[in-house]
C-alpha cells in the first residue's frame, strides 16, 4: 500500500512536469496551425477555401483538445500537492544509476542509427552496437556501460566529422577501418575484463560470434534473399560479399 | 444456409490451394517458430513479430506469401507468451498475463505439462473460434459497411482511438487520450489528404509523405522495450518436471462450454477497435472466475482460468482482423502491424476489399493455428530452452533486426531517424504511464479521420447536423460522447445518483 501511495506520488511529480511539457507543445503546435489558411484560403488564384475543409481544421482541433487534457493533468497533479513536491526535488535525480543506464543507452543508439548506419559498413556498426549493449549491460557495472559507451562513440564522432554530409555517406571511406579497429579493441578489452569470471565468461564468449554473424547474415539474407535494400552498400565487407556474389558465385551457380 | 456454405466452399477451395504449394509449409513453420520464439521471450511481442516481419518481406515479396509470415508470427506470438507464463510467472507478453494466475500455480505443482497442453489447445481451439466468427461476421459487417460513408467513417475511428485510450491507460484515462492524440498529431504531419497543403514539415522534404508506419510502429514498440529491458536480470530456469504435454481428449471435450464462451468473449473483445488480446484474457478470466463452479480456485492452479485466459486471448485475433478487414481499423496493435503490411502491399481493407482476399486470410489463420497446436504439443521442450537466453543477448540483436526491417521498407536512414525519435518519444511516455497503443492506432487512423470528416463537411457545405441526421453517424457520436461522458467526474456523479435512485425505487 505504501509503495502505491509512493508511486502514485512520484507519478503525479512527473504529470505536473509532463503537462507543462504538453502545454507548451500544444501552444506551439496551435501557433503553427494558425501559419495555415482557416477561413479563407486562395488556390491557383480562386479563392476556394472555406473553414470547413481547410488543412487547419483538424490540428486546430487536436492541439485544442491536448491543450485543454493538459491542463486537466495539471490541475489533478496540482490537487495532489505534486507542485510543492516538483520544486522541492527539481535539479535532484532520484536514481543516479537508472539515470546513468538510460543516458548510455540513447548515447550508444544515437551513435549507432545517426552516425554509424549511414556511414559506415552495417555489418561492422552493428557488431559494434551488440557488443557494446551485451557488455555494458549484461552485468550492472558502470565501468563497462561507460567504456563501452565511449568505445561505440569514438567511431561515430570520427564518421560524423569525417563524412558529415550526405553525399558522402554512400562512399567507401575509411571510418569503416576505424569502426573495425574499434571493435576489434572492445572485444579484446571485453575479454580481458572478463576473463577471471566464470559466472559471465560463456555469455561474453559468445558475443563476439553473436555480433559479427547476425548482422552479416542479415544483411546477406536481405539483399540476396529477401531482395531488400540494405544500408551502405559501399561498407567494407557488403562491397566485398556482393562483389563475390555477382562476380564468383552467380556464374559457379549458372554454371558458367 | 446458403450463405454459410457458399463460405465454406469458398474457404475450402482457398484452403486446397494453400495445402498443395509446398512453400507454404516452410512460411508457416518458419513464422509460427519465431512468433513462438517472440512470445516466449519476455520483451518481445506479438506486436513487435509482426512488424519486424513486415519489414523483412515489405512490398517485394508476393502477397500471399507475406500474409503467411506475418499471420503465422501473429498466431505464434500471442501463443507463445504462456511459456514464460506457465513455467516462470513471468508473462512473455501483455496477452498471456492472466495465464500466469494459474499457469505458474500448476507448473510448481509439477503439473507443467498438463498445463501446456490444456494452453496449446485452449489456444488452437480459441483461434479456429475467432477464425469462424471472422469467415461468417466479416460478411454481415461487410454488407452493413456498404451504408458507412465519411461521417461515419470519421467516427468510428475517432470511438477506435477513444476507446484504445480508455481502455488501455494503467493510470488516469485522460493518459490514454493524450497518447491517441499525440498519435492524431503524428498523422497530422505531411500534406493534406484534401487540399495537399504542407503542414508541420519544418521545411524537411521527407516529411512530405507523412510519417511512414513501420518505423513507428518500430519505433514505438521495439525501442522502448530496448531502453527498458537492457538491465541485468537474474535468469530464471525453470527446474521442475513438465512431464506429459498432450492432453487427454475427455479433458477437453468435458471443458468445451468454457471454451465456447471464452471464445466468444476473446472475439467480441478482439473486434473492439484498438483493444488487444491482453483485455481479452483478462475479461474472460474475469468472466470465468464469477460464473465457475470452482471460481474459488482461480489464482490456485485452475485449470478452468488458464482455458479462459487462452482460448480468449487467441480467439481474439480472428476478432481483431474483423474490423481491420471490415473498416480498415485494426482491432489490435499487432493487427495495427498487418495493416502497415496491407498497405505498403497496396492493399486498402474496407468495404471494396478483394473477397477472395478474406477467404485466403482465413484459410491461413487456420493453417497457422494448426501449425501452432503441432508445434506447441510436439515441440513444447525447445520453446522451454529458449527461456534461458538472457535479454541482454537477444535485446541487441532485436535493435540490428529493427534498423534493418525499418530501412528496407521505404525512406532508407530518414526512417531510422523516425524510428528512433518515435521510440525516444514512445519510452518517455512509457515511463509517465501512458499506453503506447493509442498512439500508434493515432497514427494509423489519423490520415483517415482527417480525410473523412473534412469530405463529410465538404459535402454537407459545413452543415454539423449530418452527424445527427444519418442514424449510424448518430449512432455513433453518442457513443463517442457516452464514453468521453463516462470519465468526467460530474457525469460520474449524476449517473451514480440516477442509478442509486433507481436502485432504491426497485428495492
Amino acid at each position: 500500500m505504501q509503495t502505491e501511495t509512493f508511486d502514485r506520488s512520484t507519478m503525479r511529480v512527473r504529470d505536473f512536469w509532463t503537462s507543462i511539457v504538453l502545454l507548451a507543445v500544444s501552444l506551439f503546435f496551435l501557433w503553427r496551425t494558425s501559419l495555415l489558411p482557416f477561413f479563407k484560403a486562395d488556390a491557383a488564384g480562386v479563392e476556394s477555401g472555406r473553414w470547413y475543409n481547410s488543412a487547419a481544421l483538424i490540428p486546430y482541433g487536436i492541439f485544442g483538445c491536448l491543450l485543454v487534457l493538459s491542463f486537466v493533468l495539471l490541475v489533478i497533479a496540482l490537487r495532489d500537492g505534486a507542485a510543492a513536491r516538483a520544486l522541492a526535488s527539481a535539479g535532484r535525480i532520484a536514481d543516479h544509476g537508472e539515470a546513468r543506464r538510460v543516458v548510455c543507452l540513447s548515447v550508444m543508439l544515437i551513435a549507432y542509427i545517426c552516425a554509424l548506419v549511414p556511414r559506415v559498413d552495417f555489418t561492422v556498426s552493428s557488431a559494434l552496437l551488440i557488443v557494446a549493449l551485451i557488455w555494458g549491460f549484461h552485468e550492472n557495472r558502470g565501468r563497462a556501460m561507460l567504456l563501452a559507451t565511449g568505445l561505440i562513440a569514438l567511431p561515430a564522432c570520427y564518421a560524423l566529422i569525417a563524412n558529415f554530409e550526405q553525399a558522402s555517406w554512400t562512399k567507401p571511406h575509411d571510418d569503416d577501418w576505424v569502426a573495425l579497429a574499434t571493435l576489434l579493441v572492445m572485444i579484446a578489452a571485453m575479454l580481458r575484463e572478463t576473463a577471471g569470471r566464470p559466472d559471465v565468461r560463456r555469455v561474453m564468449r559468445i558475443t563476439p560470434v553473436v555480433a559479427i554473424l547476425v548482422p552479416a547474415f542479415l544483411t546477406i539474407a536481405m539483399a540476396f534473399g529477401f531482395r531488400q535494400n540494405v544500408p551502405n552498400r559501399s561498407g567494407l565487407l557488403f562491397s566485398a560479399i556482393e562483389y563475390h556474389y555477382y562476380v564468383s558465385l552467380k556464374p559457379l551457380f549458372r554454371g558458367k | 444456409m446458403d450463405f454459410v456454405l457458399s463460405q465454406l466452399s469458398a474457404f475450402v477451395g482457398s484452403l486446397h490451394a494453400l495445402t498443395t504449394d509446398p512453400v507454404t509449409y516452410v512460411y508457416l513453420v518458419c513464422s509460427v517458430f519465431l512468433g513462438i520464439v517472440f512470445g516466449a521471450l519476455p520483451g518481445l511481442t506479438a506486436t513487435l513479430a509482426v512488424t519486424i516481419l513486415t519489414g523483412f518481406f515489405g512490398n517485394k515479396f508476393p502477397l500471399d506469401q507475406s500474409l503467411i509470415a506475418l499471420i503465422g508470427a501473429y498466431v505464434g506470438a500471442i501463443y507463445g507468451g504462456s511459456y514464460p507464463s506457465i513455467l516462470l510467472n513471468i508473462p512473455g507478453t501483455a496477452a498471456s498475463a492472466a495465464t500466469a494466475m494459474d499457469g505458474y500455480p500448476l507448473a510448481r505443482a509439477g503439473r507443467g505439462g498438463e498445463a501446456l497442453g490444456i494452453t496449446t489447445t485452449a489456444s488452437f481451439l480459441g483461434t479456429l473460434f475467432g477464425t469462424f466468427c471472422l469467415l461468417i461476421f466479416v460478411w454481415l459487417l461487410l454488407l452493413v459497411s456498404r451504408n458507412i460513408a465519411s461521417p461515419e467513417k470519421a467516427l468510428l475511428a475517432l470511438f477506435g482511438i477513444l476507446l484504445s485510450g480508455t481502455l488501455m491507460s494503467q493510470d488516469l484515462v485522460i493518459k490514454g487520450w493524450i497518447a491517441g492524440l499525440v498519435g492524431l498529431a503524428m498523422a497530422m504531419v505531411g500534406l493534406d489528404p484534401i487540399l495537399s497543403e504542407e503542414r508541420f514539415t519544418f521545411g524537411w522534404s521527407y516529411l512530405l509523405s507523412g510519417f511512414q508506419i513501420v518505423p513507428v510502429l518500430m519505433g514505438a514498440f521495439a525501442v522502448p522495450q530496448i531502453l527498458e529491458g537492457m538491465r541485468p536480470a537474474a535468469i530464471r530456469r525453470f527446474t521442475g518436471t513438465i512431464g506429459r504435454i498432450v492432453p487427454r481428449i475427455g479433458e477437453v471435450i468435458r471443458r468445451g462450454p468454457g471454451i465456447l464462451r471464452s471464445g466468444a468473449i476473446g472475439t467480441g473483445i478482439g473486434a473492439l477497435p484498438g483493444v488487444g488480446e491482453d483485455v481479452a484474457g483478462w475479461v474472460s478470466y474475469g468472466v470465468a472466475k464469477s460464473v465457475s463452479s470452482d471460481g474459488d480456485q482461480f489464482g490456485k492452479g485452475s485449470i478452468n482460468g488458464l482455458i479462459a485466459a487462452e482460448t480468449a486471448n487467441n480467439a481474439a485475433i480472428g476478432g481483431a482482423l474483423i474490423p481491420l478487414l471490415v473498416l480498415g481499423i485494426p482491432g489490435s496493435p499487432p493487427a495495427a502491424a498487418l495493416l502497415g503490411a496491407l498497405k505498403i502491399n497496396n492493399v486498402i481493407p474496407g468495404p471494396t476489399i478483394d473477397p477472395g482476399l478474406i477467404v485466403h486470410i482465413v484459410a491461413i489463420l487456420v493453417l497457422a493455428s494448426v501449425t501452432m497446436f503441432l508445434m506447441g504439443l510436439f515441440t513444447a521442450r525447445i520453446f522451454v530452452l529458449v527461456l534461458r537466453l538472457p535479454q541482454t543477448v537477444f535485446l541487441p540483436v532485436v535493435m540490428v533486426l529493427t534498423t534493418i526491417g525499418s530501412f528496407s521498407v521505404g525512406g532508407g536512414i530518414n526512417d531510422l531517424f523516425l524510428m528512433l525519435g518515435v521510440g525516444f518519444v514512445a519510452f518517455a511516455m512509457s515511463i509517465m504511464k501512458y499506453p503506447i497503443a493509442p498512439l500508434v492506432i493515432g497514427v494509423i487512423l489519423g490520415g483517415l479521420f482527417d480525410e473523412t470528416l473534412r469530405r463529410t463537411l465538404l459535402i454537407s457545405d459545413g452543415d454539423l447536423s449530418v452527424f445527427l441526421t444519418r442514424p449510424g453517424a448518430a449512432i455513433l457520436l453518442t457513443l463517442n460522447l457516452l464514453l468521453i461522458l463516462s470519465q468526467v467526474p460530474g457525469a460520474k456523479r449524476v449517473f451514480r445518483k440516477v442509478t442509486g435512485r433507481r436502485a432504491i425505487d426497485e428495492g
